[in-house]
């Protein structure tokens, strides 16, 4: 799965709101293939992080690679598709124009657009407003609307948030056949169980610096080194923070 | 790795003309934008009624007496004030629908979204930019049928004059959309954008205001305020300096607005765009205010001297000062400015107009404060008049110029068109069939299938 060359690196991210350090010399790789986690508490700069890579926010210092080339702001979108957490885009539309246009401005077919909505339960509310929907129907509509973009790297800012346990499930399967498909998926989860059902590695963050970033064995090996014995992702992340 | 940029412009996404129709269905869904249409019919409608009654009185109607013939032009009687409902619709309406447009997607995180879009902010903010366009040409369909009414009734229309007029409504329109982008752009939110909006608008008419009889920088500035650009199409002028300067506002504003919402960029960096955005805008729109191209379309030649004045006049390359101490309300000086040296400057080749009058009414000048002289100066020659009449004007410019006035003048007297008749049911159409119409097509374009879970097929759609 772990392809030796990083789809994208991250070098040393900064971002400061005034005087608060969001994100603090942040630094991690992507491999192709992986579905990689960030993981951290709230607050602890995972949606900051996300925005620096994305290229919507501006980061103080550090720099983002696509492979070895530096990859300015302007050119991520030409390699990653960032979904946000918390947006609640037009909302005096249909879920239906909604997933039309995100696959129409991303070359998919209305096939796969049919497919994709099937396979998150968003068939059913294709005729809803998106102003209408629940906080779980927005999450799985956006997410069929992520899905259909065509960017290698796709990342999710809280994919599982307001989702029930069947519904985090059925996500979590669509998502790992995405990426047995080819793509590689950078999920921002606060849910350390919900990261450990789905994710191949892990980047643990706290008070936005960088604590691990690697396997659950090589986490735990991490935390073996500080002297604590950890087993669960929940130990691991508790022993490194 | 394969670029969605690289695909794009291979065209099988055609992502621009994607982003174009979904700004149209944003128009669509916004009721701003279904209020405007509304109001236009009702506001068009009262202008049209009263206009053509106007005009049908001072025509004779009813045996009552009528006026000259020549005095009765449709473009001033009928055009200019049924279409005058859209210069309020552009001032206190539309900047709401180009707000909307711009700001909720900022609110909402859309923007996020389409940030990401595989073309670049300033594709994206253009096909805001001629969605909008489109959506004000739409509500133009209740002047464009006055316009059509007039013509049934037997009315005359010239068609340059109306063309003239309607492109400066759609330049007036351009402009709102450029203040309304940058204003939707810049402020925190939609709600202080059009606080922003209004301000800009208020203070262009207090621009308008304090420039009146000052001169220099300041009244060539208000030259380009809406209202003052508006006014120069309703007068049956095209002006290139004017159509480009508003074209200049209307994309720099556009411009502005894409430089600022590139949130990936740095505050500093983003600073910079807009600033460099705003100085290739002065730069142009400076370079434009110099050109002197410009068009007399309206039927009566009313910017325009005669042929045989004008070859007179053209022969002059000497620069013309004009001193007049005249205040800003006193009458005479409105009638020189728009009867007299406003035809000056479309035919010398240099006019300047100095306003020496001391007050703004005119009521406390002082007997040796040369209170209603106007001076013409050509070089060291110069002579004094206190007419504000056309003719008594070129004569005393010919004296000082030293040049033979024309012996005669061709008459192509204005014919003038008088009509009595009053459009009949008018209201019914403007203030009920219109909202019918309107409302339907809103009703239909936010139909959607009753039962919230039915339905799953995307082609239905």
């Amino acid at each position: 799965m772990k392809d030796d060359t990083p789809l994208l690196v991250a070098r040393g991210l900064s971002r400061r709101f005034g005087n608060f350090l969001a994100l603090a010399d942040t630094s991690f790789s992507v491999y192709p293939g992986e579905i990689l986690g960030l993981i951290g508490p709230n607050g602890s700069g995972k949606t900051t992080l996300f925005e620096c890579v994305a290229g919507i926010m501006p980061a103080d210092s550090g720099t983002v690679l696509a492979g070895r080339e530096t990859l300015p702001a302007e050119s991520r979108k030409d390699v990653l598709y960032f979904m946000p957490d918390g947006v609640r885009p037009w909302p005096d539309q249909t879920v239906r124009w909604m997933l039309r246009f995100v696959g129409a401005l991303f070359g998919a077919h209305d096939d796969k657009v049919e497919r994709i909505a099937m396979e998150l339960g968003v068939d059913r509310l294709l005729d809803s407003l998106m102003g209408e929907l629940s906080k779980g129907e927005h999450k799985r509509a956006l997410l069929a609307a992520g899905l259909l973009t065509r960017q290698p790297l796709l990342m999710l800012d809280e994919p599982f948030d307001g989702l029930d346990l069947r519904q985090t499930r059925d996500v979590m399967e669509v998502l790992r056949r995405e990426a047995a498909a080819g793509r590689t998926l950078f999920l921002s989860i606060h849910q350390l169980g919900d990261a450990a059902r789905i994710c191949d590695r892990f980047v643990l963050l706290s008070g936005g610096r960088t604590v691990g970033e690697g396997t659950l064995d090589e986490l735990r090996a991490a935390a073996a080194a500080k002297g604590a014995k950890a087993t669960s992702l929940e130990e691991v992340f508790l022993a490194l923070t | 790795m394969r670029s969605p940029d690289a695909a794009a412009r291979r065209g099988y996404a055609r992502p621009w003309l994607r982003v174009f129709m979904k700004e149209l269905h944003e128009l669509a869904a916004s009721r701003s934008y279904w209020l405007l249409l509304l109001i236009v019919g009702a506001l068009v409608g009262h202008a049209f009624i009263t206009a053509t009654s106007i005009y049908a009185e001072a025509s004779g109607v009813g045996g009552g007496p009528s006026a000259l013939a020549q005095g009765l032009n449709p473009m001033s009687g009928i055009v200019v004030p049924t279409f005058g409902a859209y210069d309020l619709a552009a001032t206190l309406l539309f900047p709401f629908v180009v707000i909307r447009l711009v700001a909720v997607e900022r609110e909402t995180g859309a923007l996020m979204l389409m940030l990401q879009a595989p073309l670049s902010l300033r594709a994206v903010v253009a096909a805001k930019g001629v969605a909008l366009i489109v959506g004000w040409l739409v509500a133009f369909v209740p002047g464009v049928i006055a316009l059509v009414w007039w013509c049934l009734m037997h009315g005359h229309l010239s068609t340059p004059e109306v063309a003239t007029i309607i492109a400066g409504h759609l330049l007036r329109g351009v402009v709102t959309i450029g203040i309304g982008a940058a204003a939707g752009a810049l402020a925190s939110s939609a709600a202080s954008a059009a606080i922003a909006a209004l301000t800009v608008t208020l203070g262009t008419w207090a621009l308008d205001y304090a420039a009146a009889a000052r001169g220099g920088v300041l009244q060539t500035f208000a030259a380009y305020t809406p209202s003052a650009a508006l006014r120069v199409f309703e007068q049956g002028e095209l002006r290139a300096n004017t159509v480009l300067v508003m074209v200049l506002i209307g994309v720099g504003g556009l411009g502005v607005a894409s430089e600022w919402l590139r949130t990936g960029r740095t505050l500093v960096r983003r600073c910079v765009g807009v600033g460099a955005v705003a100085v290739v805008v002065a730069i142009a729109a400076f370079a434009s205010s110099r050109l002197r191209m410009s068009d007399d379309v309206s039927e009566d030649r009313r910017n325009s001297f005669s042929s045989e004045d004008e070859i007179t006049l053209r022969g002059i390359q000497q620069p013309l000062a004009i001193t007049a101490y005249l205040a800003a309300e006193d009458p005479r000086l409105t009638d020189l400015e728009r009867g007299v040296w406003a035809k000056l400057r479309r035919t010398l080749p240099d006019v300047r107009v100095v306003y020496a009058a001391k007050g703004r009414s005119g009521l406390f000048e002082r007997p040796g404060d040369h209170y209603g002289e106007v001076w013409y100066v050509f070089g060291d020659k110069r002579a004094m008049s206190r007419s504000a009449t056309e003719e008594i004007v070129l004569e005393t410019i010919y004296s000082v110029a030293g040049v033979r006035a024309p012996t005669s003048r061709s008459s192509t007297a204005y014919p003038g068109y008088p009509l009595t008749t009053v459009p009949r049911f008018a209201s019914l159409v403007f203030f009920v069939l219109w909202p019918l119409i309107v409302f339907a097509a809103w009703w239909s374009l936010r139909r959607r299938p009753k039962t919230r879970r039915a339905n799953p097929s995307l082609r239905s759609g």
